[in-house]
């Protein structure tokens, strides 16, 4: 594959002149991002009549600009109204809310827009440099792999749960427990179903999450005037455009912090059936495990907010890696890119770098593109999005609870997914009141069953034995990794022990 | 420790509450073994490692609390949960009506039942004042979620005398 | 839930109605024939058990969007995913009247296995397949980049250790393919599942997995990655697309059922037939225009799968494979519900 600087400013200026595709792209994409239930998946299958009668290179921009774009849409109303419109977006109202709720939310949006448009670029770039080394990470990176990466994920239980120990450690094995309701992934024997046909397939994540955080959310919320404070809204007493280059700044001066989560997402997306939720949780416990303010998480901290969404955003680049290079979709969109391309007769695979290269490497053009594009389009939004956070609760809770049941029926179309979003809103409600971390629950529900399933996978080809999970030199590498991640904030408070008293009020409240 | 946190802790722990949680986690746990008490090893291996961990922690809050009582430092109420006392009825109202959103969008479809439940929440919520703000607020999300979420990406949900009336005239 | 369908039928109705104001005003309908008077005078409702947009769906259209113009009514399909079809079933045979205006399109091989594993809460006495449109056979195969070329390379690797087979799930016509060839050849099989054929392409793909066991639709159309090394059907459809891979009974002398792991097919209530034998016939009948009819393959065309594929095989027939697919499925029974590993 050697393609030289003129082919690649090339490619630059076909995508370019594709612009009246991506703008629109970027649009709908917003919009589908930020609307729980919808997503760019089936965003796309809803518009393949228009999708597949386009051209391929053009169909193909179209679709990536969507998905690029809808990753960041899904962070506005998790920051916003704490509402994370698909799993990918989970970790980011840990810190973006309570920054809302301080008055920060043009700040906050801004600051994510900039991390996910710096981590989607500089990650796409990577991929389309290192694209023949990226693609080998998805022959080392097995089930065995996946259980450690897996772990860096949920040991963010127990960082949550340090202010409180023991209940957020039963929130978070509350919350695993309730992830592993469905069939068991190779019997299929049906647990925990409550003898519901609709929960064989597990929690469906829509439901939960906007249970949990918003509808949670929007009844706690109607006892206050607005989803801000009275102090922040003083705050956000100061008009224009300060707000959002403050927020410009503060993520400008974290470049490093964008980079290295972002290489996480990269990393992670590259593997199929990973994703952005495992990345983006991953990313924020790195993040905070080496943060030299580790107490200030959930307090609405720059690098918690900005950690998960490079992270989420790197991914996006990733997953386009294995569908290009061997041919199997990193995840749901990717897999729907595939249906596209082969109903032009496009064949993907390694061959397609050599029979038509502007098809193998126009995706990534145009995700760095589209990028770029929403540098312009997206962050002026910033300042006008944040006014959402001081209409009176009067309305927001009635319409945050209407619009999210809406989002919980959408993708599967069942009512039982509304009774469930319902139920994990009381759930949420209870748990909010009597401080147990409703995060911590999400992270069990969303990884729990993942993790199983890794697990698993991994026992029945070692046929039980449990030695297999140390039986690869990239694993162990990794559980040595995780060991020092785990290590490190006793290691540091030891050490430093009078950094303590920094956070007065209670993260991920 | 800071001092308002001394203070906190003089005042009672309301434990009634805080329980909740883990005695329903407790409840789902043991339901859950019993659903796997059978099956084979791999429906059990990762819930029955949990489950016993989520055990334990519920059995040591549920000491923890034990004690908290008998030394007088705790009390058997449900205050965090429904405190401000104020704002029970509107809580439950918009209780009952998100139950009853759930069970009538099936008959009266997604547009009519979002205009009802948004217009009545918010009239609740707002003690009857601004009624006219309300009303046309509540139908214009109604209208214009009719038109993003049914008509513009064709979502399979319920229709109901206005949907059908729609498709009818178009 | 119910009151959610009672509510699609009322939309049934409606919707019906309008249609057959539209088809009496064009007066062009297709048929006259004396019997089933007035059949059909609305739509009818097809319950579909896997996602809407997924192969099933695609199929179903290219079938019905034909079939309108025989049998003079449009269809409507609507979808219950999940618990890997049982969903679906256990919807339609609780909620569908037996009047011959509510089908099922499912995938006959792995839901009739999901009944061997755990059976259903109607009686399977109830329900019948009535026609099976497309036969897909199951497949062994590998990554291009694996060390084995051929089945015999697998076989003999197998004897030695283990081999970790990727599969969509257990309870799939292509595992008991690969379950048979094991115990027939003494080579050592473990079964995967990876629930799907995208993460079973994956496995295989990324050489977690040694082999894999699909239907073959998957694989073929992407021949530059996999490469096809059995077929467990009794005749290979793509030989031209598939490396010219042998049937496991020409290469192995045995005496296997086929194993068609991929047999869409459309089923009924049993009482419908049983309360409206000349419904049924008008169904049989048009039915049989749509595979003469050309507008039908092109409109296959669009699936993207192979035409050797499609065959219109009628009641008997798909019981007779239905039948075969549960023997088979009993023999391994113990294996597939994890009584014995």
């Amino acid at each position: 594959m050697e393609y030289d600087l003129t082919f690649f400013t090339e490619m630059l200026g076909r995508t370019l002149a594709l612009w009246w595709v991506l703008i629109p792209s970027i649009f709908l994409g917003l919009i589908v991002g930020a609307i729980p239930g919808f997503s760019a998946a089936n965003t796309i299958i809803i518009l393949l009549p228009l999708t597949l009668a386009l051209e391929p290179e053009i169909g193909l921009t179209f679709m990536v600009g969507l998905y690029a774009s809808s990753r960041m849409g899904a962070g506005i109303p998790a920051i916003l109204v704490n509402i994370p419109g698909t799993a990918g977006a989970a970790a980011t109202p840990l810190d973006g809310y309570p920054m809302t709720k301080q008055g920060r939310g043009q700040q906050a949006l801004s600051m994510s827009f900039v991390a996910s448009i710096a981590g989607g670029l500089f990650t796409t770039i990577i991929a389309l440099i290192t694209l023949p080394w990226l693609s080998q990470v998805a022959f080392y990176l097995h089930s065995v792999e996946m259980i450690v990466i897996m772990f860096f994920g949920i040991s963010l239980i127990a960082t949550i749960a340090a202010r409180d120990t023991l209940k957020g450690l039963i929130a978070g094995f509350f919350g695993l427990m309730i992830g592993f309701i469905g069939t068991d992934v190779v019997y299929e024997t049906p647990r925990g179903t409550f003898g519901f046909l609709e929960l064989y397939d597990k929690v469906p994540l829509i439901p939960a999450l906007v249970g949990l955080f918003a509808i949670s959310e929007a009844f706690a919320v109607i006892e206050k005037q607005s989803i801000v404070t009275e102090r922040g809204k003083a705050a956000m007493q100061e008009p224009g455009w300060a707000q959002t280059f403050e927020g410009v700044r503060i993520a400008v001066s974290k470049w490093w912090h964008i980079i290295w989560n972002s290489l996480i997402g990269l990393v992670i997306g590259v593997v199929p059936g990973a994703g952005a939720a495992i990345a983006s949780f991953v990313a924020y416990q790195q993040s905070k495990t080496y943060s030299k303010t580790p107490e200030l998480y959930g307090t609405g901290h720059v690098e918690g907010l900005i950690a998960p969404e490079s992270a989420n955003n790197g991914v996006t680049s990733g997953t386009l890696v294995p569908l290009l290079v061997i041919g199997i979709p990193g995840g749901a969109t990717a897999a729907i890119m595939l249906v596209v391309l082969q109903f032009h007769g496009v064949t993907v695979g390694p061959d397609l770098f050599i029979t038509s290269p502007e098809l193998a490497f126009g995706p990534f053009t145009a995700m760095a593109v589209t990028y770029a594009l929403m540098i312009l389009t997206v962050l002026p939004l910033a300042r006008y999005m944040s006014h959402i956070t001081v209409v009176s609760t009067v309305y927001m809770a009635p319409i945050i609870i209407s619009f999210t049941l809406v989002g919980s029926f959408v993708p599967r179309a069942y009512l039982f997914d509304m009774n469930l979003a319902l139920v994990f809103g009381v759930i949420g409600y209870v748990a909010r009141k009597t401080g147990y971390h409703v995060a911590a629950i999400l992270i069990g529900v969303i990884l729990g069953p993942l993790m199983e399933t890794f697990f698993l996978r991994a026992m029945k080809m070692s046929q039980g034995d449990i030695m297999v999970l140390f039986s690869s030199s990239i694993g162990n590498t990794l559980w040595v990794f995780l060991v020092i991640s785990l290590a490190l904030p006793y290691v540091m408070n030891l050490r430093g022990g009078k950094r303590e008293k920094a956070a007065a009020h209670d993260p991920y409240g | 420790m800071a001092d308002d946190a001394e203070a906190q802790e003089k005042k009672r722990v309301s434990i009634g509450s805080e329980l909740i949680i883990p005695v329903a986690a407790l409840a789902f746990t043991v339901y859950y073994f019993y659903t796997i008490w059978d099956a084979p090893w791999t429906a059990q291996v990762a819930a029955f490692i949990v489950g016993s961990v989520l055990i334990l922690l519920v059995v040591l809050i549920l000491i923890k609390s034990f004690r908290q009582l008998s030394r007088g430092d705790g009390e058997i109420n449900f205050d965090n949960l429904i405190e401000p006392r104020s704002y029970i009825p509107k809580r439950l109202t918009l209780l009952g009506l998100t139950i009853a959103y759930i069970f009538v969008v099936p008959w009266m479809g997604f547009t009519i039942t979002t205009f009802l439940f948004l217009s009545l929440a918010m009239l609740v919520l707002s003690d009857f004042t601004k009624k006219r703000l309300i009303l046309s607020l509540s139908a214009t999300l109604s209208l214009g979620g009719y038109l993003l979420f049914i008509v513009a990406f064709k979502t399979r949900f319920p229709a109901g005398p206005f949907e059908n009336l729609m498709n009818g005239l178009f | 839930m119910k009151d959610f369908d009672n509510n699609l039928d009322r939309r049934t109705v409606l919707k019906g109605g309008a249609a057959l104001a539209g088809a009496a005003a064009a007066s062009s309908l297709p048929f006259g024939s004396a019997f089933a008077a007035g059949y059909p005078d609305r739509n009818i409702k097809v319950y579909v058990p896997t996602r809407e947009g997924g192969g099933a769906d695609r199929l179903l259209r290219s079938v019905t969007g034909v079939w309108k113009n025989h049998i003079g009514t449009n269809f409507e399909p609507s979808f219950f995913p999940g618990a890997a079809g049982r969903v679906g079933y256990e919807k339609y045979m609780g909620l569908a009247k037996d009047d011959m205006y509510e089908f099922l399109f499912g995938n006959m091989g792995p839901e009739v296995l999901n009944w061997v594993v755990k059976k259903p809460t109607f009686d399977l006495n109830d329900f019948q397949y009535f026609a099976q449109v497309d036969s897909d056979p199951g497949i062994l195969f590998v990554s291009r980049r694996s060390k084995f070329k051929t089945v015999d390379d697998i076989i003999a690797e197998g004897k030695k250790r283990t081999l970790n087979v990727g599969v969509s799930r257990l309870a799939h016509p292509a595992t008991l393919g690969a379950l048979a060839l094991a115990k027939h050849s003494g080579a050592k099989f473990n079964p995967i599942p990876l629930s799907g054929g995208k993460n079973t392409r994956a496995g295989v793909a990324t050489g977690e997995m040694d082999l894999g066991a699909l239907p073959s639709g998957g694989i073929v159309n992407r021949a530059k990655t996999f490469k096809v090394v059995l077929m467990f059907s009794h005749t290979n459809p793509l030989p031209g697309r598939s490396d010219n891979a042998p049937t496991m009974n020409a290469h192995f002398g045995t005496n296997m059922p086929s194993l068609i792991a991929g047999s869409r097919a459309f089923g009924i209530k049993k009482s419908a037939i049983a309360k409206h034998p000349d419904r049924f016939a008008k169904v049989e009948e048009t039915l049989k225009k749509v595979f003469a009819d050309p507008a039908f393959k092109e409109a296959y065309a669009k699936t993207k799968s192979p035409w050797e594929y499609v065959g219109l095989r009628n009641a008997a027939q798909a019981k007779e494979y239905a039948d075969n697919i549960a023997k088979i499925g009993a023999e391994f029974k113990d294996l597939l519900a994890g009584k014995q590993t």
